[in-house]
């Protein structure tokens, strides 16, 4: 046992160790790229700025000096969690960041809700009555779902619910009304992806000796799917919920533009189009970070689902 | 020398005292039934432009869309009306006393929204932190400004005679001194305090910029108990918020996007002449377009109506020079080229280009329409344009850079002096030592040195007049069009821009 528990915590220290590893690849990527995409200063200073102005504004920006100083001072700066101030605003990057989170979270949160509900029901449907006339519907549908883009189902959506209907809010933020037409849109291909997967994984299970046992000893479909399938189907739709969950966060950037959704997103758009150096790298650290947060849930949730895995760990 | 500006109360400023009180609660009747957003009781008139203040402290802010908040919530020592005249605001009388004073007489018993009195000691601040460089402004009009006295003087180091019209937005923001040394830069910028006709509320940024009416306001309460700023970047939103009556006025539309809301029958699109100056400015040291027939040839083969007719849905004027029509300095005597592709033909051969020629072009992709249309016209001539279209954000670095060569031999852009006088728009454009300008002559600048310094008007309009018969002999620039402004609004609101497009909500009903 205690052999399993050492084992587990190296495990635990690589693990964290290759995440620093990806933060500072992702975090350096950033700040050389966004330095060789131009200078800021022309776009913070009106048209005719004399060189004195351009010169003061580069050294009160810090950006007169060499770029390894930069780029030390920016990474001894995440250490201590301090990203800097924003170029734009003039405030620090933590707390314009901090501002746009819960628009953000509660999007995507509720985009995952959408997914994982939709998709349990449009899976079971599937598997439980495959090959049938309802299986094709709702395939057909799904296939439909993925293959559309998600900023044109979020503008069809504001044409008919918004503009024609008048039935939700076209764009803004502030009531649960103002929700649904963005987290639907985002949720779109996150449905399609997990209902097909957790259709096609129910079907291999519902194939498996316990559960033909199961059904062998009277037990009804529903307790076949609840008790025994579900939960052995729900392995790779978890790692793919994981991935979901980022490409939700990368979809909300388009989501947030269409419905001018006041999250992360939408900062982000905003900081690259200024040259926002600061709050770009600190968008970009705010995505790494998450990215490696939600696969180490996902490894965790594997151990917690299935005891095999513990222990092969 | 007498240069005393007109300045009595203007006519409508008297009938907006009179009528303010019965004008209230009319406008607190239609906005009830507008909208279910608000039926709280306030009237709350709602506008989306494409982007936000970058922050609240009016000095530090250079982008117009900023400045369209801001505007409301502080005045100016003089504005602009929306017959383009410059009026009093918070200076009643102004004189040029000699060549280096300007004197401002200002209005009394005008109060900031914390109460603060505005007074002589307010503009000393105001005008002494805008040019002091550790403030850190970008807004250079004042820098011939050296201090201000309080016998109302504003003190020159040069002599400068467009300071009124420079105190008019921008430069003429009036702070509160004795709450600024409480609170500090920072705390001001936090919440803003004017004596501007609304008072700032809060600011959810991305989301919503709330102001309300201040009360006690000078020229009289505003119409609107509240103005709501949104900031909506992406013009489908614009578009679907006015379409669904959740934004009650757009800014700032572009024409392609203003066609799409024809046929919405609540919606009313609005179109006011605007001043910002479209032309493409020709490396007049390239080894082609050195040559005066070449850029002449190129002026007369470019058909702007046209280009106004087709791309722009008809919303811009032409232009005969890079000057605004309404600006100090215009030259209505000046004629646009006359378009004749023949004639465009026949001075290309005669500078030796019978088989035609290619030019590099670059332009912001923001007016890629437009040169694309420009390709057109010019192919027709002989003329074969590369394009480089740039995403906006490389565009503007390019036009500040230091290396003129990085936009290629001819670039399109777009001016907006807001001083409404014409030195502007020609010091950066044509001045040999600035970075837009691709020009070396030395006649140029001594006549630019000319309008810059004389303080006698009708001197200047003489250097006016000779400088713009040279822009046309010379043909330094492709002279093209003045856009437009457009604006969607719904029922609710009954509103005049002036020429410069701020969004002042004041005279909002």
């Amino acid at each position: 046992m205690s052999r399993g528990r050492t084992r587990l915590l190296r495990a635990a220290v690589t693990r964290l160790l290759s995440s620093l590893l990806v933060l500072w690849a992702a975090v350096t990527v950033v700040f050389v790229l966004s330095r060789a995409s131009g200078d800021p200063v022309a776009l913070l200073l009106p048209d005719d700025a004399s060189a004195d102005q351009v010169a003061q504004m580069k050294q009160t920006l810090g950006l007169d000096r060499p770029l390894p100083l930069q780029y030390l001072d920016f990474l001894g700066g995440l250490v201590h969690l301090d990203l800097g101030d924003s170029l734009v605003y003039k405030e620090p990057v933590t707390s314009l960041i901090i501002e746009r989170i819960p628009a953000t979270a509660l999007l995507a949160a509720t985009a995952l809700l959408i997914t994982v509900v939709v998709s349990f029901l449009a899976g079971s449907i599937g598997a439980m009555r495959r090959g049938t006339a309802l299986d094709r519907v709702v395939m057909s549908g799904v296939l439909v779902g993925q293959s559309t883009p998600a900023f044109w189902v979020g503008i069809l959506l504001v044409l008919l619910f918004g503009v024609t209907l008048r039935a939700l809010p076209a764009a803004g933020y502030g009531t649960p009304a103002h929700l649904i037409l963005p987290a639907t849109t985002l949720a779109i291909f996150s449905v399609a992806v997990v209902s097909r997967l957790l259709r096609s994984s129910l079907i291999e299970v519902m194939g498996q000796d316990h559960v033909r046992t199961a059904r062998a000893k009277g037990a009804s479909e529903a307790r076949v799917l609840m008790g025994h399938s579900l939960r052995n189907a729900s392995m790779p739709v978890i790692t793919v919920l994981g991935l979901e969950l980022g490409s939700l966060l990368g979809g909300a950037i388009l989501t947030e533009q269409i419905f001018n959704w006041p999250g992360i997103g939408r900062l982000t758009i905003d900081a690259i189009s200024a040259r926002d150096f600061p709050l770009v790298q600190g968008t970009v650290v705010l995505f790494a970070v998450t990215f490696i947060v939600v696969n180490l849930l996902v490894d965790l949730s594997y151990a917690i689902i299935d005891p095999r895995v513990r222990s092969h760990a | 020398m007498s240069m005393t500006a007109p300045h009595a109360p203007t006519r409508r400023t008297a009938l907006r005292l009179g009528a303010a009180g019965s004008l209230l609660g009319a406008a607190g009747l239609t906005a009830g039934c507008g909208s279910a957003a608000h039926s709280e009781g306030t009237s709350a008139l709602r506008i989306a432009q494409p982007s936000e203040p970058t922050g609240l402290d009016p000095h530090l802010e250079s982008g117009l869309d900023g400045m369209n908040v801001l505007i409301n919530i502080f005045d100016t020592l003089t504005m602009r009306d929306t017959e383009n005249e410059l009026v009093p605001r918070l200076a009643t009388h102004w004189e040029a006393t000699d060549e280096h004073h300007w004197r401002f007489r200002l209005r009394k018993g005008v109060t900031f929204h914390n109460g603060e009195p505005f007074d002589a000691r307010s503009v000393k601040f105001s005008i002494e932190r805008l040019i002091d460089p550790d403030t850190g402004s970008t807004i250079v009009e004042l820098r011939s400004v050296d201090h201000v006295e309080i016998i109302d003087d504003i003190v020159m180091a040069e002599p400068d005679p467009v300071i009124p019209e420079k105190v008019s937005l921008f430069g003429g923001v009036m702070l509160p001194a004795d709450h600024f040394a409480d609170v500090g830069a920072k705390g001001f910028a936090a919440h803003p305090i004017g004596t501007g006709p609304f008072r700032f509320v809060s600011w959810r940024k991305a989301q919503l910029l709330r102001l309300a009416a201040y009360a006690d306001h000078w020229n009289g309460r505003p119409a609107f108990d509240e103005v709501h700023f949104t900031a909506m970047p992406n013009p489908a939103s614009a578009l679907a918020g006015i379409q669904s009556d959740a934004v009650d006025l757009v800014s700032a539309l572009d024409p392609e996007a203003a066609l799409q809301l024809e046929g919405y029958k609540d919606v009313s699109l609005t179109t006011h002449p605007g001043i910002r100056m479209y032309f493409v400015v020709l490396d007049t040291e390239h080894e082609v377009l050195k040559d005066a027939r070449v850029r002449r040839a190129l002026n007369h083969a470019v058909d702007v109506p046209l280009l106004i007719s087709a791309v722009l849905n008809d919303s811009g004027r032409e232009a005969a020079t890079i000057v605004p029509r309404e600006a100090f300095g215009y030259d209505p005597d000046v004629k646009p080229p006359e378009r004749d592709p023949d004639e465009a033909r026949r001075l290309l051969a005669d500078a030796g280009h019978a088989d035609g020629l290619t030019l590099s072009f670059t332009a912001s992709n923001k007016d890629q329409l437009v040169s694309q249309a420009l390709a057109g016209m010019l192919e027709d001539v002989g003329v074969t344009l590369e394009l480089e279209i740039l995403e906006p954000g490389t565009f503007a670095e390019r036009l500040a850079s230091d290396d003129p060569s990085s936009l290629g031999s001819m670039y399109l852009t777009g001016s907006t002096g807001w001083t409404l006088d014409g030195e502007a728009t020609m010091q950066s454009y044509i001045r040999s030592d600035r970075k837009r300008s691709r020009i070396r002559s030395p006649e140029a600048d001594e006549m630019i040195d000319a309008l810059e310094q004389t303080i006698d008007p009708d001197a200047r309009l003489k250097t006016f007049r000779r400088m713009q018969e040279w822009l046309h002999d010379e043909a330094p620039f492709l002279f093209l069009y003045q856009a437009d402004q457009n604006f969607a609004s719904n029922k609710r609101i009954e509103w005049t821009p002036n020429v410069n497009g701020t969004l002042a909500m004041e005279t909002a009903r």
